[in-house]
């Protein structure tokens, strides 16, 4: 955690934008693929903050659109792959949602590459690294969000 | 051609015969050309029922209300409502049946096909009329709208006053009814669907942003969307939490540390926040009928939210909202060939 703090205001103090990114982590795949990451010492941006959930299905449009509100600069949404759900179909309800949630928000002006949802499973540490570093660096050249319907 | 007649005397035996507690319509409004919505509870004020383009109210909505209502009214009046429903309110009623919010015993249904027309957008009638009052307002056929002034009668081509939602209606008639009035008129010659969705849709995103930010900026939080709305029934809105209570004991922590989903304040990324949550709670639900766009006083065309969703649940799930009570409902549902190329 130190360190964490510690390369965020080096980063800061080289000027350079540091995002921050609000991950919905299911419980059961990519809240344990992200421990995988940290205990096998995968280096990876430390922008995001997980929030572990039940599963990714239970995740409300409203988390989402919170997170953007209270001024995350990108939302990762991620779970299990399809068919591993530990309650059976719930990645399939998120799927759905997430989707028009997406297609939502684009809708209204944010850009695409702001929110993501991937599948992570409890033995992909490497992809979650992947998938946070892709994310902070495609998110880097957007600059900060603001908030929703703020003027930039 | 929908014989008013024979609404009033369908409504008039209803009441007769104490069938239904009372006949939801519409009569001639006591301010302006606009019909207003009729709660008929005597067979002799079945005569003050009318049916022409201005009857633009979503009936679903009263039915709701009335159900809302009765939970708190001492009388056991189990009586069904008849209430009148142009295509749009019966597809409502659809989604509240899908829903289990109402039974199918609770409601008679008096379906009235616009045959091919629609109904009158107020905003582009005092337009089209420069500020003068309409008196009078029928359809000329199916392409034109008679329109009555004081100083004399004007025929105006329908694509001009029609409501957005009536030129890009492709079933205008009802999908669910007891009684239908008028013919099931298939093939419109208006607008595409989606023809308002796609012209913001297809600006770029920034300009799509500015756009927004700009109609966010300016809502005033009144709530009529959601007051005018009949799929927006639930007794507790996640933008005004009434089941925090606070008394006496309630601690100074417990007041500050209480979930505030969305601020009361119109900051211009509160009611962007407020109006995403109402596009997603009616993603699969809203039937368009445009009530929420019609009774924004400050013109935030917030029909094209829930279009935006509507299309979405058309091209990608293939998913149509009021069609079948049986069908279970978007979000909770699925299938194994729902896009999944978004995620990584």
């Amino acid at each position: 955690m130190a360190e964490a703090v510690e390369v965020r205001k080096v980063a800061q103090e080289s000027g350079e934008f540091e995002p921050k990114i609000v991950a919905f982590l299911c419980k059961w795949c990519s809240s344990a693929g992200s421990d995988l990451a940290g205990v096998s010492r995968l280096q990876y941006p430390s922008n995001a903050v997980p929030i572990t959930v039940p599963c990714s299905g239970s995740v409300s449009p409203i988390y989402i659109l919170s997170a953007f509100n209270k001024g995350a600069d990108g939302v990762l949404v991620s779970g299990c792959h399809p068919g591993d759900c530990h309650y059976l179909k719930g990645n399939f309800f998120a799927r759905r949602r997430i989707y028009l949630v997406q297609k939502l928000l684009q809708f209204i002006g944010v850009e695409p590459n702001r929110f993501r949802m991937s599948w992570v499973s409890a033995a992909e540490g490497t992809k979650y690294a992947q998938v946070i570093a892709d994310f902070v660096k495609d998110l880097k050249p957007l600059g900060p969000h603001g908030k929703l319907g703020a003027k930039r | 051609m929908v014989a008013i007649e024979d609404i009033r005397a369908r409504a008039r035996t209803l009441l007769e015969s104490g069938e239904v507690r009372a006949v939801l319509g519409y009569q001639r409004g006591s301010a302006g050309t606009l019909a207003e919505p009729a709660f008929l509870t005597e067979p002799q004020q079945a005569a003050s029922l009318v049916w022409d383009p201005t009857c633009i109210h979503n009936l679903a909505l009263y039915l709701v209300n009335e159900k809302k209502r009765q939970r708190t009214q001492r009388s056991n009046d189990k009586r069904p409502l008849a209430v009148v429903a142009k295509g749009c309110d019966s597809r409502a009623l659809v989604v509240l049946l899908q829903e289990n919010h109402i039974d199918r015993s609770e409601v008679v249904i008096l379906g009235v096909s616009c045959e091919g027309g629609g109904v009158i957008d107020p905003r582009k009638l005092t337009r089209a009329l420069a500020g003068r009052a309409a008196t009078t307002v029928a359809m000329d056929g199916a392409d034109a709208i008679r329109v009555g002034t004081a100083s004399g009668e004007t025929t105006l081509p329908a694509s001009e006053l029609l409501a957005d939602r009536c030129l890009e209606c492709a079933r205008a008639y009802p999908e669910l009814y007891d009684t239908l009035y008028g013919d099931k008129a298939e093939g419109r010659s208006y607008s595409p669907r989606f023809a308002a969705l796609n012209t913001v849709a297809e600006k770029p995103l920034d300009e799509r942003r500015a756009y927004w930010n700009a109609h966010f900026e300016r809502c005033i939080r009144c709530y009529a969307c959601r007051a005018v709305c009949p799929m927006c029934y639930c007794d507790e809105c996640v933008v005004d939490s009434t089941e925090f209570v606070v008394t006496p004991n309630t601690s100074a922590d417990e007041k500050a540390n209480r979930i505030r989903w969305i601020q009361r304040s119109p900051d211009a990324s509160e009611s962007a926040m407020y109006h995403l949550v109402r596009a997603m709670h009616l993603a699969g639900r809203c039937i368009d009928c445009a009530e929420c766009e019609r009774v924004c006083p400050v013109n935030i065309p917030v029909r094209l939210l829930n279009n935006v969703l509507e299309r979405e649940a058309l091209e990608a799930f293939e998913y149509v909202p009021g069609t079948d009570p049986g069908l279970p409902s978007l979000i909770s549902s699925f299938r194994d060939g729902d896009p999944n190329d978004f995620v990584r």
